[in-house]
């Protein structure tokens, strides 16, 4: 099927009141993707959405759906559709005629309507309900008549405010296969508004994370997991360990650096090198540590380069692996997920010193970039 | 003291039933009662006989006043209806601040601050034929002769009934408009959905109790209306509370309470024809 539903917005600003809601945003996101608007509450991407959806229009810039501005459209004129995040089903209508409904205020004659709406519940694996009312259904049947009652619409773009927030957890990771599916199926442009970073890798082609109305990095899934650009992007990604420390000497295209306490790490030192004193910022995946019990309880740094020395405060057990939590003496935590047999082997209690390290390989650099908001709550677990 | 369990609730309900019996049950059934009395000479006397019901029957006077009524209630209502939908609907969709909302329904009660009879006597100086509507539109040039038909007439009439009662109205319809999801109207709009059969498709069904119970309530206020018809019509139309009011006034008692049960059975079938449409109990258990 010929992908459609490219999205553009060009330094898109919407202002409310006094309040910068979205500052000059610019991306694009290619037709027949899978996206995701990743951010913390308040960051705009659900303003950013519904603007792309013509539920709010921007103060200025520009939204233009496969190369065509839509400043000024009404939603069903855009080609969008959107699918709001209580739902919003009509409840003194049956499900058929919430499906249905677009096509009637289309003027579609009845019986046709009908077939076509049997046919969307059909896809969803929902005709069976077709005479129910929305409040007879459970949450997750709900949702997915919101999604026949959007699709139905042939629309180039899906928008999904937050569709699964209002799930169990059960019922969240089969909807989030569905959606995939749903999205491969129908060869169109999915954008999906959520604040749960596991849930925008697991289903996202195109991660954009946000924060206070702009974009901080719009990448692959695994791009702002495994390669985040700011410190901003690998705290409230989650999976990453941000360490800080000013810069010693370079050399042969690695940067040395000290933190407060003593540590030592080694960063690769980019172009231009950066000069000596300068701070700079670098992350470590979580599960690329490696952790070691020490002897001496007191001891608050390490002397080898590329490792701290903190205390156990918590390990938690995740099956394959064990979360270690490890409080530095500065009091910022440090993570490390640690193979289950290796834990195991010589497992490390809560209140233990231990000395966690890395190779230098294992090392990726950032720029500084700290959010307003408070991102210890978020954070990927795993 | 143990009270037995068993007896706990009719405790809890005995006194608004002891209310509801003495204010309510009682003078209702003496009423029906005394609906069969004989009357003679300013007296009323105890008997069984139909003629109190037979004489409001046959009587051409009964059929003028009701239908006089129902035509005044049919007006009122759809006008009241329109004004109220359209302020419900302004409250609760277009005012975004919660602080203008409950101010501007504050303003929609202002009117209620002063008892009926001075709103509708205030109509007097406007409506009359030297009033303000007349002074203006001949000032205006739009008239040369003072319009008549503004005041002591249906016209007159229906503006106090409308000022009177448009307010249950408002506050009906408010309440069961502002149970609506707002993203359940841009769910509309984003199907395609235009303004108006946002207003048809989804305000109206989803606001029926709401209309239901408003229409109870002015056509309730309408039918029982006593003195607004006979002060704003100049005396030339009257209402069938105002006749029972003769009666009383000859002593005439056993009349007037079956007046009085004809009406209360006209009143339960509008009622009841209105809940036969709308199944209130939804919005009244929330």
């Amino acid at each position: 099927m010929a992908q459609i539903g490219g999205i553009e917005l060009a330094n898109v600003t919407k202002q409310f009141g006094d309040t910068l809601a979205i500052d000059s945003v610019s991306m694009i996101v290619p037709p027949g993707t899978y996206c995701c608007l990743l951010g913390p509450s308040g960051c705009g991407k659900t303003t950013l959405l519904r603007m792309i959806a013509g539920h709010d229009e921007p103060t200025a810039g520009d939204v233009l759906i496969d190369g065509q501005s839509v400043l000024g459209l009404p939603p069903a004129k855009r080609g969008t559709a959107m699918m709001f995040q209580s739902y919003a089903l009509f409840p003194h209508l049956t499900c058929l005629d919430n499906v249905a409904f677009n096509l009637k205020v289309r003027g579609v004659a009845k019986a046709e309507r009908r077939k076509q709406a049997h046919e969307m519940l059909d896809r969803v694996q929902m005709d069976g309900f077709a005479d129910r009312v929305p409040a007879e259904l459970s949450g997750g049947q709900q949702q997915r008549i919101a999604l026949a009652r959007s699709l139905i619409t042939n629309p180039k773009v899906l928008l999904l405010d937050e569709p699964l927030s209002a799930l169990d957890e059960f019922l969240r990771l089969q909807m989030r296969g569905n959606l995939r599916q749903m999205q491969k199926e129908f060869g169109i442009t999915f954008v999906h508004v959520t604040h749960t970073q596991m849930e925008a890798i697991a289903v996202a082609e195109l991660v954009i994370v946000m924060d206070h109305g702009q974009i901080d990095q719009a990448d692959s899934a695994r791009g702002v997991y495994d390669t985040p650009h700011t410190t901003y992007v690998a705290r409230f990604i989650g999976g990453q360990n941000v360490l800080g420390g000013k810069v010693v000497r370079v050399e042969s295209g690695a940067a040395l650096l000290e933190d407060a306490r003593g540590n030592r790490f080694t960063v690769p030192s980019g172009d231009p090198a950066p000069d000596t004193g300068e701070t700079r910022y670098l992350s470590i995946r979580r599960d690329w540590i490696e952790m070691e019990k020490l002897a001496d309880p007191s001891a608050t740094h390490s002397d080898a380069v590329n490792s701290v020395v903190g205390k156990v405060w918590m390990t938690e057990y995740q099956g394959t692996w064990v979360k270690v939590s490890i409080t530095l003496p500065d009091g910022e935590e440090f993570v490390a997920n640690i193979n289950d047999g290796t834990f195991f082997a010589n497992p490390a209690r809560e209140g233990d010193t231990v000395v966690a390290r890395w190779s230098a390989e294992a090392v990726h650099s950032l720029e500084h970039r700290e959010s307003s908001f408070d991102t210890s709550r978020g954070g990927m677990q795993a | 003291m143990k009270v037995p369990s068993s007896i706990v609730p009719y405790i809890q309900v005995a006194p608004l039933a002891l209310i509801l019996l003495v204010f309510f049950g009682i003078p209702l059934v003496t009423v029906v009662v005394v609906s069969f009395f004989d009357y003679v000479n300013f007296q009323t006397v105890p008997a069984f006989m139909l003629y109190n019901y037979e004489e409001v029957f046959t009587s051409g006077l009964t059929i003028t006043l009701y239908l006089t009524m129902l035509k005044y209630s049919v007006i009122v209502w759809l006008i009241t209806l329109f004004i109220g939908f359209n302020v419900a609907y302004f409250l609760v969709f277009h005012v975004q601040s919660l602080l203008w909302k409950i101010f501007l329904f504050l303003v929609c009660t202002v009117p209620f601050w002063t008892s009926n009879i001075i709103r509708m006597i205030s109509w007097i100086p406007v409506l009359g034929r030297n009033g303000l509507v007349n002074q203006m539109l001949i000032s205006l040039g739009l008239i040369d002769e003072p319009l008549d038909f503004l005041l002591f007439s249906d016209f007159s009439v229906i503006v106090a009934y409308v000022h009177l009662f448009t307010l249950f109205m408002v506050v009906t319809l408010f309440n069961s408009m502002a149970r609506i999801d707002p993203a359940i109207l841009e769910a509309a709009v984003d199907a395609g959905a235009s303004r108006w059969q946002v207003i048809t498709q989804i305000v109206i069904p989803l606001t029926k109790t709401g209309i239901a119970l408003g229409s109870i309530f002015v056509v309730t206020l309408v039918m029982g209306d006593f003195f607004v018809v006979k002060i704003m019509s100049g005396g030339q139309s009257s209402s069938a509370v105002y006749a029972m009011w003769n009666e009383i006034s000859m002593l005439q008692y056993p009349s007037a309470a079956a007046s009085a049960v004809i009406l209360l059975i006209v009143v339960v079938l509008m009622v009841v024809a209105i809940l036969r449409v709308v199944d209130v109990r939804k919005e009244l258990s929330g």
